[in-house]
C-alpha cells in the first residue's frame, strides 16, 4: 500500500511543456465549463478536454479504475439529482416536461429534460477529469513547487505543496506500518461490523499513533529548515522552469475558450438543450 | 545571538511551523481520504462517517486557521487526485473542506480563557468540530454555479445534510481523542 503522484505522463508532450500552462489550463477550463450548459456545446468541450488527455501520453492501464470510479459517481450523482428534481430544474425549470415514465412505488417520473440534464452534467464532469488527470500525471511531482512560485504565490505557500507532495508516500507507508503492528497484537482494525460508533472507536489505534508520530517528527523538518533561516528572506530555488512555444499556446488555447465560455453565457446562447429524440 | 526571527503569536502568520504542520495535516487528509477509496475502510464507504474527518478540525483546532484551512483544502484537493476524482473537479467541496478547519482553527482565539484545562480543550474541540463543519461546508452550495444543473434543495438534502451529519459525528468524536493525545507530547516538546 503505497501513495505517490505515478509521473505517468512521463516522455509525451504534455509533459515536455512548462507545467505552469498544465496548471494555467486546468484554472481557466474549470472557470469555462460551468458556464456552459448546451449538451452539443459540452460534446465540442469534451473532444477539447480528450485531445489535450491524449497529449499527456497517460497509459489507459494506470488510470482506468480512476476512470470507472469517476464514472459511475458521477452517472449516479447526475440520475439522483435528475430524479429529485424531475427535470424541472436550470433551463428547464417552468417549462412543460416530457415524461417518458414513471417508476414505483412513489410514482416518479423520468423525463426527456431530466435525461438531457444528466448527458450534461456527465459531459462537463468528464470533461474537467480529463484536464484534471494531466495535472497529477504529466507534471514531475519535483516540478510542482518551482510552478506555483513561478506562478508567483510566493515562496511559502510552494514549499508547503512540495511538502504534501513529498509527505504522501512516507505517511501511506506508516500507516501500513500501523496496521500490521495492530494485526501483531490481535486486534485488527480494518475488520468489518458494529455500529458506525464501534467502527469509529476501532480506526483510533490507527489515526492516534499515525498522526501524533507524524508531528513529533515534523519538528524535526520545522528544526532543519529554521536553521537554514527558511522565511527570513528571499529564497533561491535551484529548479528554474521556461515556458516554450508550446506551452504559450496551451495557455492561449484555454485562454480563449474561457472567452469564448463566458461570452456564451453572457448572451445566454449557451442554455440547457432538450435531446430532440426523447421527445420526437 | 539573536533567535527566531520568524516566532509569532499571531494565528494568522505564516511561519515555518505553519506550513509544516499544514503539509503534514494535508498529506495525512489525502492519505486517508485516497485509503478510504483504495482499500474501503471500515466507516468510510460512500458517503457514511468518514474518520477522517477529524483530522482536519484537530489540524485546525490545534495549529490555526491557516493550518485548517491548508489542511482541509490542499489535503482535499490532493486527496481528490490520488483516487482519480480528478483535483478541480469539485473543487467547491475543497473550498468548504478549507472553510471547516479554518472555522475550527478560530474557537482556540474566541475561547482560549475557557479552555482550562485539557478536558475543557478537549470538549470545546468537540464542539469547535460540530460547528465549524456546519458553518464550513455551507460552500458547497457554490455548486449552484459549478453544477447548474442542481437546485437548492437537491445540494441540501443529497449533499448539505448527509455530509454535515457524517462529518459532525467524524469532528465530535475524532478531534477530541487526537487533541488529548496531542496536548501531553505537545508539553513534553516544549511546544
Amino acid at each position: 500500500m503505497r501513495a505517490a503522484f505515478a509521473y505517468l505522463g512521463r516522455g509525451s508532450w504534455l509533459a515536455g511543456r512548462d507545467p505552469r500552462s498544465i496548471l494555467l489550463a486546468a484554472f481557466f477550463f474549470v472557470l469555462a465549463t460551468p458556464q456552459l450548459r448546451d449538451s452539443r456545446h459540452l460534446v465540442a468541450v469534451v473532444a477539447l478536454a480528450l485531445g489535450y488527455y491524449a497529449l499527456a501520453g497517460i497509459p489507459w492501464h494506470a488510470v482506468r479504475r480512476q476512470w470507472a470510479y469517476l464514472l459511475i459517481v458521477i452517472g449516479a450523482v447526475a440520475t439522483i439529482n435528475a430524479l429529485i428534481t424531475g427535470g424541472d430544474t436550470g433551463g428547464f425549470r417552468g417549462t412543460e416536461l416530457h415524461v417518458l415514465a414513471t417508476l414505483p412505488p412513489f410514482g416518479t417520473e423520468i423525463t426527456a429534460e431530466g435525461i438531457s440534464l444528466i448527458v450534461t452534467q456527465i459531459l462537463r464532469f468528464v470533461a474537467i477529469a480529463a484536464v484534471g488527470f494531466p495535472v497529477a500525471y504529466a507534471i514531475a511531482p519535483g516540478d510542482l513547487g518551482p510552478a506555483l512560485r513561478q506562478l508567483h504565490l510566493g515562496d511559502r505557500m510552494p514549499v508547503m505543496v512540495d511538502l504534501t507532495v513529498r509527505f504522501i508516500p512516507t505517511l501511506s507507508q506508516e500507516f501500513a506500518e500501523t496496521i500490521d503492528a495492530q494485526r501483531v497484537r490481535g486486534f485488527d482494525p480494518l475488520q468489518r461490523g458494529g455500529s458506525p460508533m464501534a467502527r469509529l472507536r476501532r480506526l483510533a489505534p490507527i489515526f492516534v499513533p499515525v498522526t501524533v508520530g507524524s508531528l513529533a517528527g515534523a519538528e524535526e523538518t520545522i528544526d532543519a529548515m529554521d536553521l537554514r533561516a527558511f522565511g527570513t528572506g528571499k529564497r533561491t530555488w535551484y529548479r528554474r522552469l521556461a515556458m516554450d512555444r508550446g506551452s504559450w499556446a496551451v495557455v492561449a488555447i484555454f485562454l480563449a475558450f474561457l472567452a469564448l465560455a463566458t461570452y456564451l453565457n453572457v448572451t445566454g446562447q449557451s442554455e440547457h438543450y432538450l435531446l430532440p429524440f426523447l421527445v420526437d | 545571538m539573536t533567535t527566531m526571527a520568524q516566532s509569532s503569536s499571531s494565528p494568522w502568520a505564516l511561519t515555518t511551523r505553519v506550513i509544516v504542520y499544514s503539509a503534514i495535516g494535508a498529506a495525512l487528509y489525502a492519505v486517508f481520504n485516497w485509503i478510504s477509496f483504495a482499500i474501503q475502510i471500515p466507516g468510510a464507504e460512500s458517503v457514511s462517517v468518514r474518520p477522517h474527518y477529524g483530522l482536519l478540525t484537530f489540524f485546525g483546532f490545534t495549529f490555526g486557521p491557516i493550518v485548517g484551512f491548508l489542511t482541509g483544502f490542499v489535503g482535499n484537493v490532493v486527496g481528490d487526485q490520488l483516487t482519480g476524482w480528478g483535483a478541480f473537479t469539485s473543487w467547491h467541496w475543497s473550498l468548504a473542506n478549507g472553510a471547516a478547519g479554518l472555522v475550527a482553527g478560530l474557537f482556540p482565539i474566541w475561547m482560549a480563557s475557557r479552555m482550562t484545562s485539557v478536558g475543557s480543550k478537549a470538549v470545546t474541540a468537540a464542539v469547535a468540530g460540530v460547528v465549524a463543519t456546519l458553518v464550513g461546508f455551507l460552500l458547497v452550495f457554490l455548486g449552484l454555479i459549478v453544477t447548474p444543473e442542481m437546485d437548492f434543495n437537491t445540494i441540501l438534502t443529497t449533499e448539505y445534510i448527509p455530509v454535515v451529519i457524517a462529518n459532525s459525528i467524524a469532528a465530535a468524536i475524532v478531534t477530541p481523542i487526537l487533541v488529548l493525545a496531542w496536548e501531553p507530547i505537545s508539553a513534553q516538546l516544549g511546544r
